[in-house]
């Protein structure tokens, strides 16, 4: 039966007609424009810039998460500064700076006109102030292993003791005790003091002071604070229990710690070990200056907008939780005159298309990194303001090597061989396949090693030696029906693109061994426990950024067996190798030696590797000055509104120089 | 009705309590941390951690601290946000709730009750038809989606107004986030008006207010209504408490800062304080909005006494 629409169910047909018409016009639109969404630049020199989630607090050294690092950077300025396109550290209140001939210790020399918001003058002690209470254990920083290269930074923050002699005065001494049956060599921060010269060829040095030849002195013995741990340590060592008795135990103080104001503008910060890249991680938040009189007086209201005050090239104007912060110029600022931008509004939002959506009309002019939702990338990355770079971060797999069948090396070899890695990427679209341990095109000049290649042949023959042959089928399928499905799964936090991979690597080993993993997906606190107690079995999938832009932020994560390892994997040669590597002063010379280690981890097969990140974020064209860095953090003194459409970015900037 | 409501309130404490217990004890078993992050901390660390903020204190002690800052009507301070107090969040977050779930909470009610009794007058017309199938779409259309819809045709395509966040009361960002949260609650109150009205409208009563000459109009809204509202009375009054108090997914969409999106971030952050905080608010407003509701039963309904 056909019915006449009456002139009113008419009326409602039209409605809805365009309501249809007016979703996909909208998709045909964006598929002609050269940007996405409105590129109208803002009447002030204002950029308004989505940042993710909440911060938790403008306390610096307290929050290790992206967008409160991004905060920092506008509100406060280390010795050292992000380079904006490569994040290698630029000089900023320090003007220069040396390092010893190990790379074991630092002299900073801070510049005379940098002030705090106040007006106050930035010096030698504020950053001593700041560096002692990033490590206090009262603040319990969780970035506080960052600073954990600096001299007995680790046992203050331990809350660790000396063991002193109460007649002599004299320490036990680390080196009495030490437990490896090779000989560790010291560093020049250890040894007694040569002349200064000798000691940092070719860069400046500062005076010599007392608490300097201290620095120098062989390093003292640290036993736990807790007298339950310490009673079972020395119970544990002969030599200890005899050494320790009569003998009292002083608390490691803040004082102890290797950094030192030689006076008002030099600063010497004394390492226990050599660390070549250390002065690029002084650029973190831990290490950014804080004020101390302001928070001695409010406490933990210190941040509260009426208290704050800042060292960086802004200040707050304006914090409305969950909502925005906004921060404007620090007049006070040493390099005030040449920061551009007036304001920034950091925008809170935790959904990627909210923030796209806010972007594409124009009320917002960057978003933070991995905001493009995935059914949303063959129409944005077409575009010119589509931010891809190549992204200090890495995918893997873990392997739990502590359980058979994956204690076998031969076992995990085949898994790695058998996923087609180079595919993988091609339909993720914005990632680059990886072989080894360290992402790919992030470190130039880093000799970088290959890991076994996809070969699901030799992957075959690999299971079969190991004891589970694998049989072809009359179908041309293949079947392993030896090896023990139920002592392996994979599993993830659970999280749509996780739950796509999850199920390519299970189509892969399917169809190339004859094996169907199990995948198991788990909220994300909670995976980050079953992966951290190996209370797995076989496989998870394993996520790492950067610290700091060296390889070694990558491969320390086997250095020991336990922290973020997660495999069961551990060796003492690994452990030595990469030890050796920083100690030798030549990167050249060092890269290469790092990338035997990476080659020695690669061939033990702890992980698989998948693939090396790539940036995944717009700005307008009119935003100038940020650059899709590896590491996705932004010094928003060097951004800038542009407002001639002839000095726009049409597409990536150049980040070579 | 004094000793009734005096009766109620008293439950009240114990079942607060009782919900504050449980969700303490949830919490404790949930894996992870506030402090867990994507990169594992150094045991030493964690410790320090665990002893700046009494985790390291055995259960029974934290549990009396819990429940004796509640008793003092102070929930102590977020473990993520570092210095804030749970106090303090909620008196910011709710007035955005509020004001949102309120204007959705009236649109609901005025276009709903209107539709609904429109629909039951006029029977099987073709007004009675029209209403209820768009009440139909707007109860199957979880706001999930309707939002996204909602922000693509008005914002991303017409201009007409902005995407999402805050800008205060009244400004034109609260149009899409009110339309969105009321959808379901109109449909479900026009289709409840409706049943209800229906019901009414046949009963003896009305007949006899029909057959004493009183005019259509003095029927309607002075008999049949109150009669035919009481289901949506039950029915509103614990919905208006969940809209007080924040709807999670439409404050996540237009990213407004709400006691639902802190809600959730609060779960997913392990925050404990703040979860407390929050359950036990909004634990008060049901049990106080569902002792109005049967204060307005009383009220609405003759045969209805305690």
């Amino acid at each position: 039966m056909v019915t006449v629409p009456t002139p009113r169910e008419r009326t409602a047909l039209v409605a809805i007609i365009m309501l249809v018409a007016a979703t996909s016009s909208c998709q045909v639109a964006a598929k002609n424009e050269e940007f996405f969404g409105k590129t109208t630049p803002p009447t002030r020199n204002v950029l308004r810039y989505i940042n993710g989630d909440e911060p938790e607090t403008l306390d610096p050294p307290i929050s290790s998460g992206q967008p409160e690092a991004r905060i920092f950077i506008a509100l406060y300025e280390g010795l050292v500064e992000y380079d904006p396109k490569t994040l290698a550290p630029v000089p900023a209140i320090a003007e220069s700076w040396g390092v010893n001939n190990d790379s074991s210790e630092y002299v900073f020399h801070l510049r005379h006109n940098a002030r705090w918001s106040n007006g106050d003058p930035i010096v030698a002690e504020d950053f001593v102030y700041s560096f002692r209470r990033g490590l206090s254990p009262e603040l319990a920083s969780r970035n506080a292993y960052l600073a954990y290269y600096i001299k007995y930074g680790q046992a203050y923050n331990e809350g660790a003791v000396f063991v002193r002699n109460p007649q002599t005065g004299e320490f036990l001494l680390e080196k009495d005790f030490a437990h490896s049956d090779q000989e560790v060599p010291e560093s020049l921060s250890q040894k007694p003091l040569s002349s200064g010269e000798a000691e940092y060829k070719g860069s400046d040095s500062a005076p010599n002071t007392s608490f300097h030849q201290f620095m120098h002195s062989p390093a003292r013995l640290t036993l736990p604070a807790s007298e339950k741990a310490r009673k079972k340590l020395i119970d544990a060592d002969a030599k200890l229990q005899a050494a320790v008795r009569d003998k009292e135990f002083v608390p490691v103080r803040a004082e102890d710690v290797g950094i030192e104001a030689v006076d008002d503008y030099t600063v010497r910060i004394s390492l226990s070990q050599p660390a070549p890249y250390f002065s690029g991680l002084l650029a973190h938040q831990l290490f950014r200056a804080v004020p101390r009189k302001v928070i001695e007086k409010y406490g933990e209201h210190w941040t509260e907008p009426a208290h704050i005050v800042t060292s960086g090239a802004f200040k707050v104007k304006a914090w409305r939780p969950y909502s925005e912060l906004v921060v404007e110029r620090n007049p006070f600022y040493w390099d005030f005159a040449n920061v551009r931008l007036e304001e920034i509004h950091f925008y809170t939002t935790q959904d990627n298309p909210t923030a796209m959506n806010l972007y594409k009309v124009g009320e917002a002019d960057a978003v933070l990194n991995h905001t493009v939702p995935n059914p949303w990338l063959d129409v944005v990355r077409s575009k010119k303001d589509y931010m891809d770079g190549a992204e200090a971060a890495i995918v893997y797999v873990l392997i739990n090597v502590t359980r058979p069948p994956m204690n076998d090396i031969r076992v995990r070899r085949a898994f790695n061989m058998a996923i087609d890695k180079v595919t993988y990427s091609q339909s993720r679209r914005i990632t680059k396949p990886l072989s080894a341990f360290t992402p790919e095109g992030i470190f130039p000049g880093y000799p970088q090693p290959k890991g076994d290649p996809f070969n699901p042949e030799q992957a075959r023959k690999l299971l079969g030696e190991a004891g589970f042959p694998v049989m072809q089928r009359a179908d041309g399928s293949y079947e392993c029906a030896k090896f023990p499905v139920d002592q392996v799964e994979y599993v993830f936090n659970t999280q749509s693109s996780n739950r796509t991979m999850a199920e390519f690597f299970q189509a892969q080993w399917k169809q190339n061994l004859g094996i169907t993993v199990p995948l198991r997906s788990m909220e994300f606190r909670t995976f980050l426990n079953v992966r951290a107690k190996l209370e797995y079995k076989g496989f998870a999938l394993g996520i790492w950024g950067a610290d700091y832009m060296d390889p070694f932020t990558f491969l320390n994560l086997f250095s020991t067996p336990t922290g973020d390892n997660g495999s069961g994997w551990w060796d003492q040669r690994y452990s030595e190798m990469l030890d050796a590597a920083n100690r030798t002063l030549d990167k050249q010379k060092r890269y290469e030696l790092m990338a035997r280690a990476e080659k020695f981890l690669l061939d033990a097969q702890p992980v698989i590797p998948i693939e090396t990140s790539a940036t995944n974020w717009v700005k307008k064209p009119y935003v100038k000055g940020m650059y899709p860095n590896a590491g996705s953090l932004f010094p928003w003194k060097f951004v800038y509104i542009e407002r001639d459409p002839a000095k726009w970015d049409y597409g990536v900037p150049a980040m070579a120089d | 009705m004094l000793r009734f409501i005096t009766r109620r309130l008293l439950i009240t404490i114990p079942t607060i309590l009782v919900v504050i217990t449980v969700t303490w004890v949830l919490i404790r078993l949930a894996p992870g941390n506030f402090y867990s992050g994507e990169k594992r901390l150094p045991p030493a660390i964690e410790k320090n951690i665990r002893e700046k903020y009494g985790l390291d204190k055995p259960w029974y002690e934290q549990y009396a601290k819990t429940m004796g800052g509640i008793l003092r009507w102070d929930f102590g301070t977020s473990l993520k946000y570092e210095g804030q107090s749970v106090n303090a969040i909620i008196a910011r977050s709710l007035p955005v709730s509020a004001t949102i779930g309120i204007l959705a909470y009236l649109l609901a009610l005025g276009v709903g009750i209107t539709a609904g009794s429109i629909a039951a007058l006029k029977q099987n017309s073709k007004w009675d038809y029209a209403s209820m199938a768009l009440a139909m779409l707007g109860i199957s259309v979880p706001n999930f989606v309707l939002g996204p819809i909602l922000v693509l045709i008005f914002s991303l395509t017409l201009y007409w107004v902005p995407p999402s966040r805050w800008a205060g009361f009244p400004s034109r960002n609260i149009i899409l986030p009110v339309l969105t949260l009321s959808a379901i609650y109109m449909a479900y109150i026009a289709r409840l008006t409706r049943a209800g009205m229906l019901e009414v409208l046949r009963s003896d009563y009305i007949r006899t207010a029909r057959s004493k000459g009183l005019s259509e109009r003095a029927v309607v809204m002075r008999h049949a209504l109150r009669g035919g509202l009481l289901p949506v009375v039950s029915y509103t009054g614990p919905a208006l408490a969940f809209l007080l108090t924040g709807t999670v997914v439409v404050e996540r969409i237009f990213a407004l800062p709400g006691l639902g999106n802190y809600f959730i971030q609060a779960s997913l952050n392990r925050d404990e304080p703040l979860i407390i905080g929050i359950v036990a608010f909004i634990a008060i407003a049901l049990l106080v909005m569902n002792l109005l509701v049967d204060i307005a039963y009383a009220y609405l309904d003759p045969r209805i006494r305690y």
